[in-house]
C-alpha cells in the first residue's frame, strides 16, 4: 500500500534551536503512532505536514504532493491541534458547523456532518452550551469532531488523548481504532506510551528531533540483540531452576527476586530459553505460577533507546 | 461559493455577535448623541450662541469619525485579521482547511471592513439626520453626506488594509499602529511640501472640505490639498497595495504561538 | 494492606502567611513588562522631560555661563515651585505614562480572564485586595519612575546645585507636593487602566481603550469647547483634569479658570468606580451559561 506521508531527510530549525533533524519516515494507511518525550519534535513535525510550518531542510510529501500552500490537500486531512483553543464566544454548533462551510459543503450538508461527527464523540446534547463552558474533555472531543466531521482520508492527531479522563481516553480510543477499519490513515502523537500502545503496534519513536527507530513494537523489541530481554518467573523451586539455567550460553544473567518464589532472568536470546524452559519445567517437575517480559513493552525499548 | 466568501460568511457571524462590535456601535454613536443634545438646548434655546446643523456636522461630527473612530476601527479590526487567530491559537483551524491563505485574508479583511463600514456610515447618516432633518429635501446637503460617507469608507478601506498587513508582519502591531496615526501621521500633517503626503490623513482632508480655523486648536494646520482625482487613487492605490503585502506576508510566513 | 478512606481530610497544620502576599504577583509584573520589546526605549524616552527640566536647574544656577541664554525669561529658567508643577503636569510625560499603561497595564486582567488564572491565583492564600494591590503596584512602580522619583531628585539637584535650602525655606512643602500630587497621578492612572484592563480579555482591546479613552477625552473637550466655549467642558479631558488636581499643589494657574475640586471630585469617581468594578469582575469562579 502507497505511503500517504513521506518525509526525505526533513529538518526544520528555529534560530538556533534544532527542530527536526533529518527526518526520513513513510506512514501508510492505519493506525500510526508518534511517540517521544515532550520537546522531541512530534509537534513540529505535525506542524509541517499540515502546512503550518515549512521545512528548513529536506521534504514533506502528502500523497506526493508538497505541502506548503497547498490547500487543496486538505480536502482529504483532518487536523486535531494540540491547543486547546476555540472561537470561544460560539456554541459547540456554531463551532462545527462554522468550519465545516469552510469547505464547499452546502449548509445543509455541513449541518449533517456536524450532527454526525458530534454523534461520535458524544457531544450532541451539548451542541447549544458555549464553548466557554465546556469541560476539558468535551472541548478536546470538540478538537476530535472538528477533524473528522468532513470524512477525511489521512487524520492528523497532535496528543488527542490530553487532559481526558480514563472514560474519555478509552472512548477516543475506540473512535480512533474504527478509523483503521474505514482505510483511513491515522497520525497520532502522545508522550504517554501506554495510550500508544493501546492503539497500534505500529510506531515512530523520536527523540531530541531525530527519528529513534519505526515499525512494529515487537520488531523494534527483537531488533535490539545487544539488549538483553528480561524475563520475571515466579516458581516453586527457583533456587534449582537458577542453578540450571545458568549453564546456558545464551543466558546472561540469573537473579533471585525480592520474593521467595522470583526469578529474574536476563538472555540475550528469548527464542531459545522460551523452547528451554518448557523442556526443563517437564523434567525438573517445576509448578511455575508466573512468567512476565517485564521490558517487553514501549517504554523498555524507548528508554533502551534513548539511553536511560 | 469562494474560498474568500466563505471566510468572510463565517467571521461575519462571528464578528456580529462578538461583545467588541457591540462596544464600537455604541461608541459610533456617539455623535448623534451628541447632535440630539444640540437640537434640543436649540429647542430648548438654552445657549445664545445659534449653531446650525451643518455646522456643528463639518466642526464635530466629521471630525469626531476621521480623527478618531475611523483610526481606532481599523487599528482594532485591522491588527485582530492576523493576530486575533495567532493569539487565540486557532490559526490552525484555517490553516488545515482548503483555504488559499490569501482568501483567509481576503475574507477576514471583507467582514471586518462590512462591520466597521456600517458603523461608521449608520453613525453618520444617524447624526446627519438628527442635524438636518428639515433640509433633507435639499439635494446638495444629501450630496455631502453621500461624498463624507465615501470618503470616510474609503478611508477606512485603506487604514483596515494597512493595519491588516502590520498584523500580519508585526506582533506589536497596535502599538506601531498607534504610532503611526496619533504619532507619524499627526506630525506630518504640519509640515510643508511633499512631506504631508507620506500621510494617508492628508488624502482624506483633501477630500473631506476643511471647517474654518476659529477656535479648533487640534485643526490648526496648513493643508497643501491634493486634486481629488488624485486623493481617490492615491487611497484605492495604497488598499491595493497594503492588502497585497497582507497577503502575501501572510502566504509566506509562519507563525509560532507562545507558550 | 489496608485500604484508606479516600475522603477529604482536613489538613490541621500552620499556615506561615506571608507578609506580603502580594508581592509576587508585582515581581512578575514587573519583570514580565521589562521583558517586552521595545519597552526599555519607551520608558526612556519618557525620562526626557525630567532630563530637560534637569537641565534647565543647572542652566539656571550657571547663567553666568550661558549668557546668551540669561535674556530668556522663561519658565524654564524660574525655578519655583511651578517649576516642578510644570514638570509633573508636562503634555509629553501624561502622552509617555499612557504609553507605558499600554505595556504595562493593558494585559494585567485582561491576561488572567483570557487565561482563566484567577482560579489558580485564589487557590493560594491571597484574598482578593492581594490580588488587586500586587496588580497595582505594578503600574505605581511605573509610574513613581516616572513622576515621584525625577520629581524629588529634581529638588535634591536645585539644592545641590544652588548649595543653599533657599528653595525649602521659601516652599518647605515642596516635596510633600511633589509626592502627593505623584501619588494622586499615580492611583488616578492604575485605576484607570485596571478598570479597563478588567472590562475585556483581550489585551490588545484593552490597550486600544486606554489610549483610545484619553484621546477621546481630550478631543472631546476640544470639540465642544471650540463651539459652546464653556470651561466646565474641561472636567471632560483627562490632561484638564490632572493639570487641576496640581493647582493647590504648586500654585499653578487653573486650566480654564476651573475650580480644582471639582476636578478632584470627578477623579475620585472614576477611582471609586474602577474599585468597584474590579472588585466585581475578579473572582475565582465565573459561572457559565
Amino acid at each position: 500500500m502507497k505511503a500517504a506521508i513521506q518525509t526525505d531527510k526533513l529538518s526544520k530549525w528555529y534560530g538556533n534551536i534544532l527542530g527536526l533533524s533529518e527526518v526520513s519516515l513513510e506512514v501508510r494507511p492505519g493506525i500510526t503512532g508518534l511517540l517521544g518525550p515532550n520537546g522531541a519534535g512530534k509537534s513540529t513535525l505535525m506542524k509541517i505536514l499540515t502546512g503550518q510550518l515549512r521545512p528548513s531542510l529536506g521534504r514533506a510529501l502528502i500523497w506526493g504532493e508538497k505541502i506548503w500552500n497547498n490547500f487543496r490537500l486538505f480536502n482529504r486531512i483532518g487536523y486535531c491541534p494540540e491547543h486547546d483553543s476555540f472561537y470561544e464566544q460560539t456554541t459547540g454548533w456554531q463551532f462545527l458547523t462554522g468550519l465545516l462551510r469552510l469547505f464547499p459543503f452546502s449548509p445543509a450538508e455541513a449541518a449533517g456532518r456536524a450532527e454526525r461527527a458530534l454523534a461520535t464523540v458524544e457531544l450532541l446534547s451539548d451542541k447549544d452550551r458555549l464553548i466557554r463552558g465546556y469541560s476539558r474533555g468535551m472541548r478536546q472531543r470538540l478538537k476530535v469532531a472538528q477533524a473528522l466531521a468532513h470524512d477525511p482520508d489521512l487524520l492528523i492527531l497532535d496528543e488527542p488523548l490530553n487532559g481526558l479522563d480514563p472514560l474519555g481516553k478509552r472512548r477516543i480510543i475506540r473512535l480512533i481504532k474504527d478509523l483503521k477499519n474505514d482505510n483511513k490513515t491515522v497520525l497520532l502523537s502522545s508522550h504517554v506510551l501506554p495510550e500508544v500502545e493501546a492503539l497500534t503496534r505500529d510506531i515512530i519513536l523520536i527523540h531530541q528531533g531525530k527519528i529513534l527507530a519505526s515499525g512494529d513494537i515487537h520488531e523494534l523489541r527483537d531488533l535490539i540483540d545487544s539488549h538483553p530481554h528480561i524475563i520475571a518467573l515466579r516458581c516453586d523451586r527457583p533456587r534449582e531452576l537458577a542453578a540450571r539455567l545458568v549453564r546456558e550460553p545464551f543466558i546472561l544473567k540469573v537473579q533471585l527476586g525480592g520474593q521467595p518464589d522470583s526469578l529474574i532472568v536476563e538472555t540475550d536470546n528469548r527464542d531459545r530459553f522460551f523452547s528451554l524452559l518448557p523442556e526443563l519445567v517437564m523434567d525438573m517437575g517445576l509448578a511455575v505460577d508466573e512468567i512476565t517480559s517485564p521490558d517487553d513493552n514501549l517504554q523498555a525499548v524507548f528508554d533502551y533507546l534513548v539511553g536511560k | 461559493m469562494s474560498a474568500a466568501g466563505r471566510v468572510y460568511t463565517f467571521f461575519f457571524q462571528l464578528g456580529q455577535k462578538s461583545k467588541r462590535t457591540k462596544f464600537f456601535f455604541i461608541l459610533s454613536l456617539l455623535p448623534v448623541l451628541l447632535a440630539a443634545f444640540l437640537r434640543l438646548q436649540q429647542a430648548l434655546t438654552l445657549s445664545r450662541r445659534n449653531i446650525t446643523g451643518l455646522f456643528f456636522y463639518s466642526n464635530v461630527v466629521l471630525p469626531f469619525y476621521v480623527q478618531f473612530l475611523l483610526l481606532m476601527l481599523a487599528l482594532f479590526y485591522g491588527t485582530s485579521i492576523v493576530l486575533e487567530e495567532v493569539e487565540g491559537r486557532t490559526l490552525p483551524y484555517l490553516a488545515a482547511r482548503p483555504l488559499p491563505r490569501t482568501s483567509i485574508i481576503l475574507g477576514k479583511y471583507g467582514s471586518s471592513a462590512a462591520l466597521a463600514l456600517a458603523m461608521i456610515d449608520v453613525g453618520l447618516a444617524a447624526s446627519f439626520l438628527v442635524l438636518n432633518a428639515e433640509q433633507l429635501g435639499d439635494l446638495s446637503l444629501d450630496l455631502v453626506l453621500l461624498r463624507d460617507m465615501a470618503v470616510l469608507d474609503l478611508g477606512l478601506l485603506c487604514y483596515l488594509a494597512l493595519f491588516a498587513f502590520l498584523g500580519a508582519l508585526l506582533k506589536r502591531a497596535v502599538l506601531f499602529g498607534l504610532l503611526f496615526c496619533f504619532g507619524w501621521e499627526n506630525v506630518l500633517i504640519y509640515f510643508p511640501g511633499l512631506t504631508q503626503k507620506l500621510a494617508i490623513a492628508h488624502y482624506l482632508k483633501s477630500l473631506i472640505p476643511q471647517p474654518p480655523s476659529s477656535g479648533f486648536a487640534f485643526l490648526r494646520f496648513n493643508l497643501e490639498p491634493s486634486p481629488p482625482l488624485t486623493a481617490v487613487l492615491v487611497l484605492l492605490g495604497l488598499t491595493a497595495v497594503f492588502l497585497g503585502a497582507a497577503c502575501l506576508t501572510f502566504s509566506l510566513k509562519e507563525y509560532l504561538f507562545e507558550n | 494492606m489496608t485500604i484508606r478512606e479516600k475522603g477529604y481530610h482536613h489538613w490541621d497544620g500552620q499556615f506561615l502567611e506571608r507578609r506580603h502576599p502580594w508581592w509576587p504577583i508585582t515581581r512578575l509584573g514587573i519583570r514580565l513588562t521589562f521583558k517586552r520589546k521595545f519597552f526599555k526605549f519607551i520608558f526612556s524616552s519618557s525620562l526626557l522631560p525630567a532630563v530637560v527640566f534637569l537641565a534647565g536647574i543647572y542652566i539656571s544656577e550657571r547663567l553666568e555661563d550661558f549668557r546668551g541664554m540669561a535674556r530668556i525669561e522663561s519658565l524654564l529658567l524660574n525655578i519655583s515651585a511651578k517649576y516642578f508643577g510644570a514638570y509633573l503636569t508636562a503634555d509629553f510625560l501624561l502622552f509617555m505614562a499612557v504609553i507605558i499603561l499600554v505595556f504595562c497595564a493593558a494585559g494585567l486582567v485582561a491576561d488572567d480572564l483570557k487565561h482563566n488564572t484567577l482560579q489558580l491565583y485564589f487557590a493560594r492564600p491571597l484574598r482578593k485586595r492581594d490580588y488587586l494591590l500586587g496588580k497595582a503596584s505594578v503600574v505605581f512602580f511605573f509610574l513613581f519612575l516616572l513622576t515621584l522619583v525625577p520629581g524629588l531628585l529634581l529638588v535634591i539637584f536645585k539644592l545641590i546645585f544652588s548649595g543653599s535650602f533657599r528653595l525649602l525655606r521659601e516652599n518647605p512643602w515642596l516635596p510633600l507636593a511633589v509626592l502627593a500630587y505623584s501619588v494622586l497621578f499615580t492611583l488616578f492612572l492604575t485605576a484607570y487602566a485596571l478598570l479597563l484592563s478588567s472590562l475585556s480579555r483581550n489585551g490588545r482591546a484593552v490597550s486600544l481603550l486606554i489610549f483610545g479613552v484619553y484621546l477621546f477625552s481630550d478631543m472631546l473637550f476640544n470639540i465642544l469647547y471650540g463651539i459652546f466655549h464653556s470651561p466646565y467642558l474641561g472636567l471632560l479631558s483627562m490632561r484638564t483634569n490632572l493639570k487641576l488636581l496640581a493647582v493647590p499643589l504648586f500654585g499653578l494657574k487653573p486650566p480654564l479658570g476651573l475650580p480644582w475640586g471639582y476636578s478632584a471630585g470627578l477623579l475620585a469617581a472614576v477611582v471609586a468606580l474602577a474599585a468597584v468594578v474590579l472588585v466585581k469582575k475578579v473572582k475565582g469562579v465565573s459561572v457559565i451559561r
